[in-house]
């Protein structure tokens, strides 16, 4: 198939990638760091939080999607759809699981063991 | 006698001297749709069959000629044929490869190897689902929804199905995606896309359905046989899983899966309204602009399938709200369509009267859905009779009679021929009555209290099966009648031209009739929009070795 | 598909001519279908975060110490291993582009090392795990067990999506084996490279997607039981 026939300028194009390495490289390591050093009472939305900046730089760059408002919508409709999935049966339907008391699955804390029997499949 | 696509065709391998493998081996958009009808109305009759024994076994209450664990293999089987074989593919396998190229100017689909990829693809998925048929274990009897935990313990073929599900919905993908870079990329030169015709914008909410949808059920596909073969324990409540879970993930795609199946019959009807009412359609733009938003709000209502399965109760009032609020824009388009009617000059040709059927059985497949949207009613209908009258009217009702109006519609542009009208309207009648009598009285038994996927039932509902099983012969006599035409017409029937209806839209549009190898002789500039008439004849019209306007 | 296709000219009543974009020869069109077969990715992956969202949900405590029990060295070695595997990609994409073929088949090959490293390391992780009873249908994964349901849930996904987060990067092996060979054809080179392009995009997206499997399997407990509500 054919090209795109923009005239590339490897220098330039070179140091974006290593640059983006450097970055990635030093949010993999304050992924380890944070669980020790500051919100500590909230490590999953601050990991969530450095990965969805890693996956930030990852698109934008290293998958040449800066510029491109087409695919760029395509993807915000998809990840919106995705989203919507989490809020509804996470933040709605799971999140005020209304029958725990009588649920198997939600037995008192690890106990739900003790009431297991073995299934035969 | 100018050469049309059944007389070359380009190959995804080599050159082959044979017909045969000229056909394996098609790249062609064209011979891919008619290779699709062919296999995928084979598989709707064996689905037929088996509604026909089941409807056979459930005239008298009582076991007669099956016993209960083949009923439920049958009711499996049949669905798993009519959803995942039939319907999903549908009308964008068929019609939308034949005929959404030509309607926007191109050569082909964007993929052309890609499309004959998928077309393989489909057909190692039906072979997959059909050979545990012939396995000991038998076919699955799950239903075609394979709940856990049920699906996990049975000890019939599930597995097949499942994997064939899962190939199958690879296939729906991939038509997808090659539809929609098609749309982006090979419109003809000025046809925006508010100047495509509407049936290409269904196709197109649809592929994003297709492609976004889809994976969902693919990857439950994948974890329930995780689940059944490794244990991993989502499902299992004996570890804690839910077989809720399997619910939310399943009906997140088989949810949007309905209005990836009636966005293309609703793009149907928008084409054949106007061309049988002489006259331009009515509230183009906001017809388009619902089939995206049934595409985008479709997403966000598969709950009401869980209204008595355990969910919080927050989260049945949201999706009840949700599942109201997506009924509004096919609302919008019944009255658009209606609108176009208003003072044209109605033709009632047999595509207009399919067309015309369709409104009323999707009127009341459509309400009913509404009735069931309100939870209190829901609790007490779920899983009756009366759903099952909602989704064939709406399904069968909607979807296939609006697929059988494009076929009568597009028949003299894939074939060159015409089927005799007087027949193909015979067919309409037999098939529209033996219908609402097959399905009418399902709604009464249900909301009576006959449960759904039961192979036996009390003797006070006799009744509406004896009546449905009469409906079912009347009907399936309708419906071999209309193939009896098709083929008929094929054979033998007149040539039809290549503009038998006198429309206005690019297909009707082809330097001859059939269509040749590369479509349209030139691609046209398109500086107009797609129902332009005046007075009830088309205002464009072109010269077809040239394609340049000429009005 | 030769590579002389030469493109249609449609001409509008005014006389104007433009170029009709064929089927042929389209750049953009195969790297946009490309994109749309990664958001399928997207949503399959996010289903399957769903559902061990779902379970965490209801299990709070038993996915933290289930979390910390899994090898954060390894798993962060892994990391490391997958992001240098990236730019090694990406580089070889961009020396393809100007003109470098041997530079670019010499970072596939490195990229391929990676991967592979990838997978050895992955695969010292399961059998540890596996000495220490967990593994699918073993040990304290089976019904029987006195493991804690959240634990086995986690445990189930773990490697329900690490075994399918492998298989594609062994799919990634296999494209990129087959990258070299239609470079040695001759079928892909700096004018015809979207088939490169595609392949260093299918490597990013299984990239990213461990950038989100990574914290929330093997981060979420690492600052302790309490890490977080």
């Amino acid at each position: 198939m054919g090209t795109n026939n923009t005239t590339i300028d490897y220098k330039k194009e070179r140091s974006a990638y290593y640059k983006v390495l450097i970055g990635l490289l030093l949010l993999t390591a304050v992924t380890f760091i944070q669980p020790h050093l500051f919100m500590t009472e909230s490590t999953f939305v601050a990991q969530m939080a450095i990965a969805v900046v890693k996956a930030w730089l990852i698109i934008m760059y290293y998958m040449h999607l800066k510029g491109d408002s087409l695919i760029g919508v395509m993807g915000i409709f998809s990840l919106v759809i995705v989203a919507t999935f989490f809020i509804i049966v996470i933040g709605f339907d799971v999140a005020n699981f209304q029958y725990g008391a009588e649920s198997h699955i939600t037995g008192p804390a690890s106990a739900g063991v003790e009431h297991a029997t073995p299934v035969h499949h | 006698m100018s050469k049309s696509y059944f007389d070359e065709t380009h190959t995804a391998i080599g050159h082959p001297k044979s017909t045969f493998m000229q056909w394996m081996l098609t790249v062609d958009h064209k011979r891919i749709g008619i290779m699709y009808a062919a296999v995928m109305f084979t598989f709707f009759f064996v689905a037929v069959a088996t509604a026909f024994l089941m409807r056979l076994e459930l005239f008298a209450p009582g076991a007669q000629y099956i016993d209960g664990d083949t009923f439920n293999q049958a009711f499996t089987l049949h669905g798993v044929i009519m959803i995942f074989l039939f319907i999903v593919p549908g009308i964008p396998a068929v019609l939308g490869n034949i005929v959404m190229p030509l309607m926007i100017g191109a050569k082909d689909v964007s993929f052309p190897r890609l499309n004959w990829f998928t077309f393989w693809l489909y057909i190692l998925g039906c072979i997959i689902a059909l050979a545990s048929l012939f396995t000991d274990a038998g076919f699955a009897d799950t239903g075609w929804t394979f709940y856990a935990p049920y699906s996990l313990t049975t000890s019939t073929n599930v597995i097949f199905t499942l994997v064939a599900a899962f190939v199958l919905g690879m296939a729906s993908i991939l038509t997808g995606l090659n539809f929609l870079v098609t749309i982006h990329r090979l419109r003809a030169p000025g046809m925006t896309f508010f100047k495509m015709p509407l049936f290409v914008w269904g196709i197109y909410a649809t592929a994003w359905i297709q492609l976004l949808a889809t994976p969902v059920v693919g990857i439950t596909l994948i974890l329930a046989i995780m689940e059944k073969y490794f244990g991993i324990g989502i499902f299992d409540p004996s570890k804690g899983g839910d077989p809720v879970l399997f619910e939310h993930l399943f009906w997140i795609y088989s949810h949007p899966a309905v209005y990836l199946m009636i966005l293309p019959a609703f793009g149907i009807m928008s084409e054949i309204i106007p061309t049988f009412s002489r006259r331009e359609i009515f509230g183009y733009r906001t017809i388009a602009l619902s089939s995206a938003s049934i595409a985008g709000i479709g997403y966000l209502v598969w709950g009401h399938h869980l209204y008595t399965s355990g969910m919080a109760d927050i989260a049945k009032t949201i999706f009840s709200f949700l599942t109201f609020f997506v009924a509004i824009p096919t609302g919008i388009k019944f009255y658009d369509w209606i609108a176009t009617m208003y003072k044209g000059k109605i033709v009632l040709s047999t595509p207009m009267l399919w067309a015309l059927g369709t409104i009323i059985t999707f009127t009341i497949g459509g309400l009913t859905g509404v009735t069931i949207a309100m939870i209190g009613v829901d609790i007490h209908l779920q899983d009756t009779y009366y759903t099952v009258a909602h989704f064939h009217y709406a399904m069968l009702g909607g979807v296939v009679f609006l697929f059988f109006a494009g076929l009568h519609y597009w028949f003299p542009l894939i074939t060159g021929k015409m089927y005799n009208e007087t027949h193909a309207k015979i067919a309409f009648y037999l098939q529209f009555v033996g219908f609402n009598l097959l399905w009418f009285p399902m709604f009464i038994a249900g909301y009576y209290g006959m449960p759904r996927r039961y192979f036996d039932y009390l003797p006070e509902f006799q009744i509406y099966h004896q009546i449905s099983f009469v409906g079912a012969v009347i009907f399936i006599t309708g419906l071999t009648y209309m193939f009896v035409v098709f083929f008929k017409g094929w054979r033998s029937g007149k040539p039809s031209g290549t503009n038998p209806w006198n429309a206005t839209t690019l297909e009707w549009h082809m330097p001859s009739s059939p269509p040749p190898l590369e479509n349209h002789s030139k691609v046209p500039y398109v500086d107009f929009n797609p129902y332009e008439y005046h007075h009830g004849e088309p205002v464009v019209k072109f010269d077809y070795e040239t394609m340049k306007r000429i009005d | 598909m030769s590579h002389e296709y030469i493109p249609e000219i449609a001409t509008s009543r005014d006389g104007t001519k433009y170029e009709v974009q064929g089927w042929q020869d389209d750049f953009y069109g195969g790297k946009l279908g490309f994109w749309l077969f990664m958001f399928t990715e997207v949503l399959m992956f996010g289903a399957m975060f769903m559902v061990l969202a779902y379970y965490n949900t209801l299990h709070p405590h038993e996915f933290l110490e289930a979390s910390a029990s899994l090898n954060r060295l390894l798993g962060g070695i892994n990391t490391v291993i997958l992001l240098v595997s990236a730019l090694t990609m990406g580089l070889s994409l961009l020396k393809m582009r100007v003109g470098d073929v041997k530079g670019a088949k010499l970072m596939i090959y490195a990229t391929m090392l990676l991967a592979l490293a990838f997978l050895v390391i992955k695969g010292f992780e399961w059998r540890a795990e596996y000495n220490h009873g967990i593994f699918l249908m073993h040990g304290e994964m089976l019904p029987e067990s006195g493991m804690a349901f959240g634990k086995k849930l986690f445990f189930g996904m773990y490697f329900t999506m690490t075994g399918i987060h492998g298989f594609h990067i062994i799919i990634g092996i296999g494209l990129m084996i087959w990258l070299l060979k239609r470079i040695n054809a001759g079928k892909v080179s700096p004018e015809h490279h979207i088939l490169h392009w595609n392949i260093a995009l299918y490597w990013d997206i299984v990239h990213l997607i461990w950038v989100f499997v990574f914290p929330y399997y093997y981060m979420i407990g690492a600052g302790g039981v309490t890490g977080g509500h």
